[in-house]
């Protein structure tokens, strides 16, 4: 099997659709990553603060709606 | 599947997760490219069959992105669970990206095809358009209210009153008469599709389903991780 990159006349359409596709999704994944890299970086800066609250650690094994929002530090 | 449900066990489960399904994204959408591009050109569209590669896979798993928006959001309102909302909001933004692809790639297969860019009418098309709104909505409203409780139970409502509009985006091309083609996957003679387009399409949708399934997961886990920094800064403010 041969690539064909030549789109004749169908040219500016087919490659502005391919260009526009690869863009949104390296945006996308580039979003994706670079927020998940600051906001762990944030959370072990304040993970490592001698006053971090304690109230705020996990909760594993708490089960349910109310239990996650323990988990994430939302509920008492 | 529901222990799942804790962030923290969620967190766990995902962590070397994450590098396998942006790994496989990667390698399906170089796979699915090189099939796309060594696929013989179509009879009657010639080489702009090739946008359909692109197209279809953007606008199938955009669809399906809300459906889990929209499922995420029935959780999260009638439990408030904070990780059902985590999901509803990580999947708006991929969602909404997709709708746009598919719009942007039908419209630039749209013209040399149908002679028109946009045909204003056209069932599949203004059902697109108005899933695209339902996202940017959504997301609109969630950035719109400073309570994040409050945001989250209004954009649910909205994430699920945007359901009804699935089945009216997928069957649009059977109930009314429209530009758009009808389906050529999906269908209950099988697909319609020649066999050497078939392959790269599936791949193309396995590589655009994958790919989200790496952004959102992604997302997800960095909403869990956002929501505990804001939770320790409002308790170290309080403390103050």
């Amino acid at each position: 099997m041969m690539l064909d990159f030549d789109m004749g006349k169908y040219a500016a359409y087919v490659w502005p659709a391919w260009g526009i596709s690869a863009v949104v999704l390296a945006a996308l994944a580039a979003r994706a990553l670079l927020a998940a890299r600051r906001w762990s970086a944030q959370l072990k800066r304040l993970e490592n603060d001698p006053d971090r609250p304690q109230a705020a650690q996990g909760a594993v094994g708490q089960e349910g709606p109310q239990g996650a929002r323990r988990a994430l530090g939302q509920e008492e | 599947m529901f222990g799942l449900a804790n962030p923290d066990r969620f967190a766990r489960f995902t962590r070397p997760l994450v590098p396998v399904l942006w790994g496989a994204a990667v390698v399906l959408l170089i796979v699915g490219t090189w099939l796309a591009f060594t696929a013989p050109e179509d009879y009657q569209q010639g080489d702009t069959v090739r946008i359909m590669f692109v197209h279809v896979p953007a606008a199938s798993v955009g669809l399906m992105i809300y459906g889990a928006l929209g499922v995420s959001s029935f959780f999260a309102l009638v439990f408030r669970h904070p990780l059902a909302d985590a999901a509803a909001r990580a999947a708006a933004l991929p969602g909404a990206a997709y709708t746009l692809l598919a719009l942007v790639t039908g419209s630039l297969w749209g013209k040399p095809m149908w002679g028109a860019w946009w045909v204003w009418g056209d069932a599949r098309l203004m059902s697109e358009l108005i899933l695209l709104l339902f996202y940017i909505g959504y997301m609109a409203l969630r950035a719109s209210i400073d309570d994040e409780a409050k945001a989250a139970r209004a954009a649910a409502v909205l994430g699920l009153v945007g359901l009804i509009n699935l089945p009216i985006v997928k069957f649009s091309v059977d109930w009314w008469n429209t530009l758009h083609q009808p389906a050529s996957l999906i269908r209950s003679d099988g697909p319609s599709l020649a066999e050497g387009m078939l392959a790269p399409l599936l791949v193309m949708m396995g590589a655009y389903l994958v790919f989200f399934l790496a952004v959102w997961i992604t997302a997800i886990r960095t909403e869990i991780v956002r929501r505990r920094v804001l939770s320790i800064r409002a308790r170290k403010a309080l403390e103050a």
